[in-house]
């Protein structure tokens, strides 16, 4: 896109004198966090978080580990529902609706907030049934309807091209990177509005890493995502907007431009220049 | 020098792989053992003719197959009451089969190296294979069609062949009309009165049921009577002819051809017609009913009884086990009281099989078979439908017997299957019963194959309870035939472990009987290794398919 | 935000780099200083031995200018830096230049300087030029200083003197420009002179820029091109924000 624009010289004068970009733009909120207790039992993990999550926006998590970040994220579609003796106070709103209500239905729930796990989980199946496992999870059988799908979300996830003369081989024939993308076309699938990643790209290699950042930037277009990630260059990267938790606490949470360049608190700045915290 | 071998870790090495090789010898010993053993058996042995002069000085020819032999020390043979001639330090002896149990008494008996004056294996000898009294050894004189001598001499031998060979196709004929047509017939009628008796009780019993039942009854007669009058017929022609044959004694005996099953001559055969022969025996050994109190004959009712009995018993296993493997591992709170029931059924693999047999006896067949009975066949009363060891019943406690083998290998596979699976698939908006059906079970499948092959292994041996539930020494009629509903859960049934037991143990004639229990133990050894390959090849498919992120 | 900041990764090697680049700009810093120094003396008392001393010296400035470039393009490299240390290192990048550009108008007075070798000595007209000089060499001194120790307080000072600078080099072209209409015999030496001046006040500028590097670099705000209202505003607001 730059480039094109420079060899156009169709440079937006006012957008640069705006300075940053994203400022200017409605803040709409996807996912608001109000003063978020989570105990494991009676150890405390998550000490009132408060957030707000932009639509559309990619939002990283970052932090030393056991900061409660993965913890932060599984709260946002209630996988931490399946730990035992979990409590949660506060609300977590998506959409403005409280996802802790006693009405929600999770299963329901787990469709509208899609998730991609650290290590690549592929099921022992084809690529195909991997990709339609959703759909068929919802009773959509129509084998039409299942291929259109499966070829759109897999587009959506960079993989078509690798994948479609071998939509029936074993999912667990590809590469981790290839793994990892078929895990995310099989979440989007299923056309969620938010897409949770856990570190989605820790177990890949380089090349691999890039192509899954590169996804995340286009699937941005259609999703809010929140990602978590170890590496703080890939948040810095991929993210326009990055909390830092430190024990279970959110300590700083802004534009991934201002939070890398001028954090607002020591905590931050020293961890993210690799400072004794 | 001792010292630094030691250090190098070599003699552990070798008493690892000592240890191995002792186990590799013993299970190939065992093996050897048994198959050198059963499968001797068929071979066609040469019948020799023996002049023997005996203590007494008494000569006698003596025909028959030689089986064993023995050494005895002189001051054993002695103490025996046995002489030993020209001062010999040993005393051979051989042990042979004489046949002709009808006329001798006895199939076997024992004589000393010391009195046999001649020794030759003429190729006229013949060993005829009969329905009863065992096999006869002699040589064919002629043969006789009602009567009357149709070949004599050197003719003999083709037309007895032809003959028996035509005797043999009507036995076949007669045994499928009284098997299966006269067997259909008879069911036919049973359930017939059976119903009339369930309507009686219930009442229901008026003139226009009793005509239509008259009338089919009827029907059946007719049907019965044509068969029966095919019978008479066949039984005739089957009866007309009969061979002239001379025992080691020169006696001349007459032996219907209908109650032979074949006629050869060992002596005069070559090694690949031997070697025919073998194969042929093998195969009747497979195939056939047994004979003469399953002394004689094949055991095939014996191997369908065990497969069938065995599959059922996976197919009753596994479901409860797997299901009981998920309740335990998926939706029970962890806690004190399911590893309680941890182990309880850890131990329960423990109990002593027989006391499966009792239980199984007192609770399935008594309590549930006998409360079956009572609801829902009280016109069957006072004879037992249920109430009485079956196979379902010996499925059942047999099932009993191996579900913690599956509960716990499904359980291993299930705690198997990574978290992130399961997560990923909770995470696309399945429920956990959804993701247990769709993704867990799936991959859990070769844990419970496992569980299925162990459990198989060990129901497929086991024949203690099933004594007391539901083999029998001998069952009229499979369990599984032509007869709505084709599987008779209510019959018993033979097994091939129990059949080992009755011919080596119970049998009237333990020396005939000796090559069978060896043939039918390599047999159900087989059979066992065949049940585990099938549900190995299974699992390795299922593995293969299934292989998990394991890397 | 103490000056032991740099040395407070966990990574020490890390440390040592950072290290290394800030007392190589120091040290860089300290001879550009003595240049401009040395090079203006020698103007003043036509010294042409010292005038060729520092355009010697200047090969040592840009030796160092491309030794501090390499370790920050490497350190980026290698460490992804991020936040205070990215400020830093881009910050350095932008002063070495500054830097540099002082070497170079050093150089350019001890070229005119050696150029007057053996002309008249006018004490008298170099009043100005010194003073010129030590407000110069102040705001150089005080922009190296608040680099060394990663403080603001002193930048808005300097900044606000680079506007003495200039009324100063005015008032001193106004000056040459009188001696020329009277006596046009002055107009060579006028000029050099004036040259002198417009140098040190282009080293004025450029001791500026340093400064607001140096801002960027403490509080992450871009003063380039703000008012002088605007800077000390902007360097006070982002201090009030305790870290």
């Amino acid at each position: 896109m730059t480039t094109e624009a420079i060899k156009t010289h169709a440079i937006d004068i006012s957008a640069l004198n705006r300075g940053s970009k994203t400022t200017n733009d409605k803040f709409d909120p996807c996912i608001t966090v109000q003063n978020l207790n989570l105990f494991y039992g009676s150890k405390q993990a998550l000490h009132g978080v408060n957030m707000e999550m932009p639509r559309k926006k990619v939002t990283a998590y970052i932090g030393p580990s056991g900061c409660g970040k993965s913890t932060l994220l599984r709260c946002i579609n209630r996988m931490n529902d399946l730990v035992d003796g979990v409590t949660i106070q506060g609300k977590l709103l998506l959409d403005g609706e409280d996802i802790y209500d006693k009405n929600v239905n999770v299963a329901a729930l787990r469709r509208r907030v899609g998730m991609v796990f650290q290590k690549p989980n592929p099921f022992p199946k084809s690529i195909y049934e991997n990709v339609a496992y959703g759909l068929r999870i919802q009773g959509v059988n129509d084998r039409r309807v299942l291929d259109e799908i499966v070829e759109k979300s897999l587009r959506g996830a960079a993989l078509w091209d690798e994948a479609k003369d071998r939509l029936n081989d074993n999912a667990l024939g590809l590469s981790g990177g290839q793994q990892q993308r078929l895990v995310i076309a099989r979440a989007i699938a299923i056309e969620p509005e938010v897409i949770l990643l856990d570190e989605p790209a820790s177990a890949l290699d380089p090349i691999s890493t890039l192509k899954i950042e590169e996804l995340i930037d286009e699937l941005k277009e259609k999703y809010t995502i929140v990602i978590v990630t170890h590496n703080m260059q890939q948040a810095a990267r991929v993210s326009d907007f990055t909390a830092f938790m430190y024990m279970g606490e959110l300590i700083e949470f802004g534009e991934t431009s201002e939070l890398f360049t001028n954090p607002a608190k020591k905590q931050t700045e020293d961890y993210i220049t690799g400072r004794y915290g | 020098m001792i010292k630094a071998w030691f250090k190098s870790g070599l003699p552990w090495i070798w008493m690892t792989a000592g240890a191995v090789s002792i186990n590799l010898l013993l299970v190939l010993g065992l093996l050897m053992l048994i198959a050198v053993r059963g499968l001797g058996h068929f071979w066609p042995a040469d019948v020799v003719e023996y002049h023997y002069k005996d203590r007494q000085g008494q000569s006698s020819v003596i025909i028959g197959e030689e089986v064993d032999e023995s050494l005895l020390h002189k001051a054993q043979a002695i103490s025996a009451g046995l002489e030993v001639l020209n001062g010999a330090d040993y005393l051979q002896q051989y042990l042979i089969k004489t046949g002709n149990r009808d006329i001798l008494g006895t199939d076997f008996r024992w004589i000393q190296d010391q009195y046999i004056q001649d020794k030759t294996t003429p190729e006229d000898l013949i060993a005829v294979e009969r329905r009863e009294w065992g096999n006869f050894y002699g040589r064919l004189l002629a043969v006789k069609q009602n009567g009357q001598v149709i070949a004599e001499g050197a003719k003999a031998w083709p037309v007895a062949q032809e003959q028996i060979e035509k005797n043999l196709q009507l036995f076949d004929e007669i045994d499928h009309l009284q098997k299966k047509e006269m067997g259909s017939i008879n069911y036919n009628l049973e359930r017939l009165r059976l119903k009339q008796r369930a309507l009686e009780l219930k009442n229901e019993w008026d003139d226009s049921k009793k005509q239509a039942f008259a009338k089919q009854k009827l029907a059946y007669e007719e049907e019965y009577k044509v068969i029966q009058a095919e019978l008479l017929k066949l039984n005739i022609a089957n009866k007309c002819c009969s061979i002239v044959v001379s025992e080691a004694g020169g006696r001349e005996i007459s032996i219907p051809l209908n109650r032979v099953i074949k006629l050869t001559r060992p002596n005069a055969m070559s090694a690949l017609d031997k070697s025919i022969e073998y194969i042929k025996n093998v195969i009747a050994f497979i195939s056939d009913d047994p004979r003469e109190a399953n002394t004689e004959g094949g055991i095939f009712p014996a191997i369908f009884g065990t497969v069938l009995m065995v599959m059922l018993m996976a197919v009753l296993v596994t479901p409860l086990g797997v299901i009981a493997a998920v309740y335990l591992r998926e939706y029970a709170k962890q806690g004190f009281i399911t590893r309680l029931i941890r182990i309880a059924v850890n131990n329960l693999a423990g109990v002593p099989s027989i006391v499966y047999g009792v239980f199984g006896l007192g609770f399935f067949v008594y309590i549930l078979g006998g409360n079956i009975d009572r609801l829902f066949f009280p016109e069957a009363a006072p004879a037992p439908v249920f109430g009485t060891p079956g196979l379902l019943w010996a499925s059942l406690t047999l099932a009993l017997l191996t579900l913690p083998v599956v509960i716990v290998a499904t359980e291993e596979g299930l705690s198997r299957i990574p978290k992130s699976i399961r997560e990923g698939s909770l995470a696309l908006g399945a429920t956990k019963a959804e993701t247990l059906w769709r993704t867990v079970l799936p991959m859990a499948s070769p844990a419970i194959m496992t569980g299925l092959i162990l459990a198989v292994a060990r129901a497929a041996g086991e024949v203690a309870p099933l004594m007391l539930v539901g083999v029998v020494k001998l069952a009229p009629t499979l369990p599984l035939d032509g007869n709505f509903p084709y599987l008779h859960l209510d019959r018993k049934f033979m097994h091939l472990g129990f059949h080992i037991y009755d011919v080596g143990f119970q049998s009237p004639n333990v020396e005939a009987a000796r090559p069978l229990v060896y043939a039918t133990s390599l047999l159900l050894v087989v059979v066992i290794i065949g049940l585990n390959m099938f549900a190995i090849t299974i699992r390795n498919n299922l593995r293969e398919k299934y292989r998990a992120l394991e890397n | 935000m103490d000056n032991m900041i740099i040395k407070q990764h966990i990574s020490r090697q890390f440390n040592n780099e950072m290290e290394q680049i800030r007392n190589k700009v120091l040290a860089m810093g300290g001879l550009v200083e003595e240049q401009v120094e040395l090079a203006t003396k020698a103007f003043m008392s036509s010294d042409a031995e010292s005038a060729e001393k520092v355009i010697e010296q200047d090969q040592l400035i840009n030796a160092l200018e491309k030794d501090i470039d390499h370790e920050c393009t490497e350190i980026m490299a290698k460490r992804q830096p991020a936040a205070f240390d990215l400020r830093m290192l881009i910050a350095t990048l932008k002063i070495i230049t500054d830097l540099e550009r002082i070497g170079d108008e050093a150089t350019r007075i001890a070229k005119m300087a050696m150029r007057l070798e053996g002309g008249e000595f006018y004490q008298d007209k170099y009043f100005e030029i010194e003073h010129l000089l030590d407000m110069v060499k102040e705001m150089l001194n005080g922009a190296l200083d608040s680099y060394a120790r990663t403080d603001t307080e002193e930048l808005v000072a300097i900044t606000a003197q680079d506007s003495k600078v200039d009324r100063e080099y005015g008032s001193i072209t106004r000056q040459l420009i009188t001696q020329m209409m009277e006596d046009p015999r002055n107009i060579t030496r006028a000029l050099d002179v004036l040259w002198t001046a417009r140098a040190l006040e282009r080293i004025g500028d450029h001791a500026c820029n340093v400064c607001e590097h140096v801002i960027y670099m403490v509080k992450g705000k871009d003063v380039r091109h703000l008012s002088h209202e605007e800077l000390t505003r902007t360097v006070n607001e982002t201090s009030k924000i305790g870290r």
